[in-house]
C-alpha cells in the first residue's frame, strides 16, 4: 500500500560518518532520479538497531547483522553506484507499492 | 579551510601498512594527531573492509575524537595494489584518507568529494602525471563551489 508519509530511508557502515555520508548522497541522486521524495540519514549500524526506518542500504557485511530492522534491505558493494542503486530501489520499493 | 594532501608512488606490504600511511600523511599536514593512522586500522579490523567503497578506492578514517583536528583530506596513491579482503571491491590502489574535528565539520568536505568521485574523480587521480599533480586533482575536487 502507498505510503502517506516521506520514505525513511537509512544509510549504514562501521563508524557512520564517512563511507555512510557517501552513500546517502549516491541513495539521494537515486531518488531524486526516480523522482520519490524521501528522507536520508546515515549512521553506524550500533546506532541503526534503534532506530525504525523504511529502508535500510549498506554493504553485506553489515546489513547481515540488520537483516530485520527495516520492510526493505538493500546491500550494495558499490557506494558510488548511482545506477546500480537506483534499479534496486525501483524494484524493492515496486514490490512494497511504495512506487508505481 | 580544508588541509589537502597527497603521496604518489608508495609502498605498503599490506592493508594495515597502505591505511597506516594513508592516515600518516594527515599526521604530517597538522590534521590529525599522532595515534590516528591506528585508530584508522582499528575501524577495518573491527567493522571489516567497508570502507573499500567502490572498486580499488578506500575512504581511510576513524572517529573524530580519535584526533582529528582539522578537516583533512590525503589522497595516496600506491606503487602496488593491496588486498583489503573486500568481496567485490579489491585490489585497492588509491586511498582517500580524511579527517575531522567534530561530527559535522566535514559534511562539506566529503560531500564534495562525493559528487568528485562521481564524476570521475578516481580516475582523474589515476591518471595523475605524480604527487603534485594528485595533490592539485584533489584540491580542485575540493574546491568550493
Amino acid at each position: 500500500m502507498a505510503l502517506d508519509r516521506q520514505l525513511e530511508i537509512l544509510a549504514v557502515c562501521g563508524v557512520g560518518m564517512g563511507s555512510s555520508l557517501m552513500l546517502k548522497m549516491t541513495a539521494e541522486d537515486a531518488l531524486r532520479s526516480l523522482g520519490i521524495e524521501a528522507r536520508v540519514e546515515n549512521t553506524d549500524v550500533s546506532t541503526a538497531r534503534g532506530m525504525t526506518p523504511d529502508v535500510v542500504i549498506g554493504q553485506g557485511m553489515h546489513t547481515s547483522e540488520i537483516a530485520d530492522l527495516a520492510p526493505v534491505v538493500i546491500t550494495i558493494s558499490d557506494f558510488l553506484d548511482k545506477d546500480g542503486l537506483e534499479a534496486q530501489l525501483r524494484e524493492r520499493l515496486t514490490e512494497q507499492g511504495w512506487l508505481s | 579551510m580544508t588541509v589537502v594532501t597527497a603521496a604518489d608512488d608508495v609502498t605498503a606490504g599490506d592493508w594495515r601498512e597502505a591505511v597506516r600511511k594513508a592516515a600518516s600523511a594527515l599526521v604530517d599536514a597538522g590534521a590529525a594527531g599522532g595515534g590516528y593512522p591506528e585508530a584508522c586500522v582499528r575501524v577495518v579490523e573491527e567493522n571489516g573492509p567497508y570502507i573499500v567503497l567502490t572498486k580499488g578506492l578506500a575512504l581511510v578514517h576513524a572517529r573524530p575524537e580519535e584526533g582529528g583536528l582539522a578537516v583533512g583530506v590525503a589522497v595516496t596513491r600506491l606503487a602496488v595494489p593491496v588486498e583489503f579482503g573486500h568481496p567485490d571491491n579489491d585490489p585497492v590502489d588509491l586511498l582517500l584518507a580524511f579527517c575531522t574535528p567534530d561530527p559535522d565539520a566535514h559534511v562539506g568536505t566529503l560531500s564534495r568529494l562525493a559528487r568528485a568521485l562521481s564524476a570521475g574523480l578516481a580516475d582523474r587521480l589515476r591518471a595523475a602525471s605524480g604527487g603534485s599533480d594528485l595533490a592539485r586533482a584533489l584540491k580542485e575536487a575540493l574546491a568550493d563551489d
